[in-house]
């Protein structure tokens, strides 16, 4: 019972994280259908911010505000200097200066910060425990669900009752016809980054409250999960998102859970094949989002 | 003057420059990791190796011809490390300093032996890192996991902690082979083993892991804790949240001021590690010499004692060439083999080329308490694990 109990708890905390990654990265995806390679490292902008207001005296809160507003400002600062350029020209060039921006910003980081980590400030709360039906669970697992929980359902909100949401779903569909109806392209787009800039900068915060330390490769692996979430979801889908994210936070514990030893350290060995068993079952992902119409 | 005739006075002149001899100077080769995952090793390492090529300089340089640091960024990537070092070789380089661990090193190596060149990785500490598999004149600078392991067994086992849990850390070979060793010698002392667990870097995820943990009946004393980079402070908070408080054991990755200062007061108590050198305000006169150069050249104070490495590599490199008279890889190899060198990372010796050139060397073991770490002392386990 108590495993059963620590179980739930691991899955949804991992889970809540995953999603929020995955989230971030198909908001832009289902209005662009460009994978932006350069999310991770909006994850690792957040972190740097952390680090630099370290020692500065503020409160916590303030500093995580700070932090969320700086992935939020180089997410659509990207969109200006990176994106908006080559927009209307080839996919292609889209998904080349996404990698582009991601080699940049984490050699800017190399150059003038370290390669080695650098510690950010976290609160007394995120090393805490909590004695729960017999168990102890970290303070910072607790916070990442209700955290995690608190934004979907508040980005729901946002998406099926404003009519900003409505003309993003709209965009999503079928963009030229959106446009066709009066809905402004560029402030749709850049929306769409603001939001996704907003979910890395939480997650960043969740993410490196796991690890106390932010180095310039430190979201490769949000990268990668939120790209493997939104693939087994369904890439046109934000449900699809959400349900990815935690699906992959379920197979992973529950395979480290259940895995010997000696197949432990073939774990993502497992999961890959899992994540192709979904693929061959279910082409699109788990959640066959709207039809789309072709990106412009 | 016709523009045919131009074009062969061009040719000439170029010929002539060519044919002037190059500058004499000794040249070592650096394919090192500037940038990726293996950076936070290699970058202080490439720090260090400045400071000794210019204390190297400003005493009038190796055999009396300068000393010349070339680095090739090998960006965290095996097979760029490989193609680095050919250009490098083919630059001119005469001595080859590798990348840190035999996944990243061992490429250099490889092509330092193909060429007959002497190379010598940084901090490679896995015993892959051996003649037997780079080839006769390929050395390591750092002790071997077998050193590195038992002399955490052996501390473990004279502070009488008698029961331990082990982490493994999937990532490289020096995070699989660390722990192997350590158990190898800890159960030859009398030592038992409670669990042992496996973990995938990057997971930032040990919840799995401490469920198994917490099954067990009995508690550990001593946890040894193989893993790479931020995870081991990861690992070390999950374990200390939930009430594990039995001292940490670990190697050379954990030398690491980041990670001390992450843990901090709270988390940072009862860890031990295995490493290279001690560069507290209460080391040696030859480290303080170091430290002093150092701060002369970068305005600041290292922020990892792993810098040591990197001066130390060119400094043994040195030493064995002016014993040899020569560069010649062959010669070079065989000063190596034979000379006994004191070094900022302790002493050393080299075996033979038969015997894989194993670093007969001295271990620096730390403790971290309060956030604050200090010197517990040298160390030279009494037998090793046979790697």
């Amino acid at each position: 019972m108590q495993t059963l109990l620590q179980f739930t708890i691991d899955v949804l905390s991992l889970g809540g994280a995953y999603a929020l990654m995955a989230l971030g990265l198909v908001i832009v995806y289902g209005i662009l259908k460009l994978v932006n390679f350069a999310y991770g490292e909006l994850i690792m902008v957040a972190g740097y911010g952390l680090f630099l207001m370290n020692g500065s005296g503020l409160p916590w809160l303030v500093m995580a505000a700070v932090a969320v507003l700086l992935a939020v400002v180089t997410g659509v600062l990207t969109e200006y200097a990176a994106f908006r350029p080559v927009r209307a020209k080839s996919v292609t060039a889209v998904l080349i200066t996404s990698f582009a921006f991601s080699t940049i910003l984490q050699n800017a980081a190399l150059l003038f910060i370290s390669p080695r980590p650098r510690n950010v400030p976290l609160p007394d709360l995120f090393s805490q425990t909590v004695a729960f039906g017999g168990i102890l669970i970290p303070a910072r697992n607790l916070i990442t669900i209700v955290a995690s929980i608190g934004l979907l359902l508040l980005f729901a909100f946002l998406m099926k009752r404003t009519v900003l949401g409505i003309a993003m779903r709209a965009a999503a569909t079928q963009f030229r016809m959106a446009r066709m109806l009066g809905v402004p392209a560029n402030l749709i787009i850049s929306t769409a980054f603001a939001i996704s800039g907003f979910f890395a900068g939480v997650v960043s915060l969740l993410w490196i409250g796991r690890i106390g330390s932010v180095t310039p490769g430190v979201g490769l692996e949000p990268l990668l999960v939120a790209f493997i979430a939104t693939v087994i979801g369904g890439m046109r889908s934000l449900q699809g998102a959400v349900l990815g994210g935690f699906l992959l936070a379920f197979i992973n514990t529950a395979l480290n859970y259940l895995l010997t030893q000696d197949l432990l350290q073939f774990r993502d060995a497992f999961t890959f094949t899992l994540v192709i068993l979904i693929l061959l079952w279910r082409p699109e992902g788990l959640i066959r989002g709207p039809a789309t119409g072709q990106r412009t | 003057m016709s523009r045919f005739s131009q074009m062969l006075l061009a040719g000439a002149a170029l010929a002539c420059l060519a044919a002037v001899p190059a500058r004499a100077e000794i040249v070592i080769g650096a394919p090192l990791n500037l940038t990726g995952i293996q950076a936070p090793m290699d970058e202080p390492g490439f720090r260090g190796a400045q400071v000794a090529i210019k204390e190297l300089n400003d005493a009038g340089g190796l055999l009396g011809e300068p000393v010349k640091l070339v680095t090739i960024d090998g960006k965290s990537d095996p097979v760029t490390v490989g193609n680095a070092a050919v250009e490098l070789i083919d630059d001119g380089a005469q001595l080859m300093l590798a990348p840190c661990d035999f996944d990243f090193g061992s490429p250099a190596s490889r092509e330092a032996q193909a060429a007959d060149l002497v190379g010598l990785s940084t901090c490679a500490s896995d015993p892959l890192y051996s003649s037997w598999s780079l080839g006769d004149k390929q050395f390591t600078l750092s002790m071997w996991n077998t050193t590195m392991g038992a002399t955490a067994a052996d501390f473990a086992l004279e502070k009488g902690w008698k029961k331990a849990y082990v982490v493994t850390d999937q990532f490289i070979a020096y995070t699989k082979s660390l722990p192997k060793y350590f158990i190898e010698q800890f159960k030859a002392g009398g030592g038992e083993i409670l669990l042992e667990d496996t973990y995938n870097n990057g997971d930032n995820d040990f919840s799995a892991q401490l469920a198994r943990l917490q099954a067990l009946p009995e508690k550990p004393d001593v946890i040894f804790l193989s893993s790479y980079g931020t995870d081991i402070g990861t690992i070390i908070r999950a374990l200390r949240e939930v009430g594990y408080d039995a001292p940490v054991l670990g190697g050379d990755a954990y030398d690491d001021p980041a990670l001390h200062q992450g843990l901090g007061e709270k988390f940072g108590n009862d860890v031990y590690f295995v490493t290279h050198t001690w560069a507290g305000p209460d080391a040696g006169p030859e480290m303080q010499h170091f430290l002093k150069l150092y701060q002369e050249m970068y305005g600041q104070e290292p922020d990892t004692s792993f810098v040591a490495t990197g001066y130390d590599a060119v400094m043994l490199l040195a030493e064995a060439v002016k014993a040899a008279g020569s560069t010649d890889g062959a010669a070079v190899a065989q000063a190596l083999e034979e000379g006994e060198f004191k070094l900022l990372t302790g002493e050393l010796d080299y075996a033979t080329a038969d015997e894989g050139h194993m670093p007969n060397k001295a271990a620096a073991v730390i403790a971290l308490n309060g956030g604050k770490t200090s010197f517990v002392g040298w160390r030279r386990p009494d037998s090793v694990p046979a790697p």
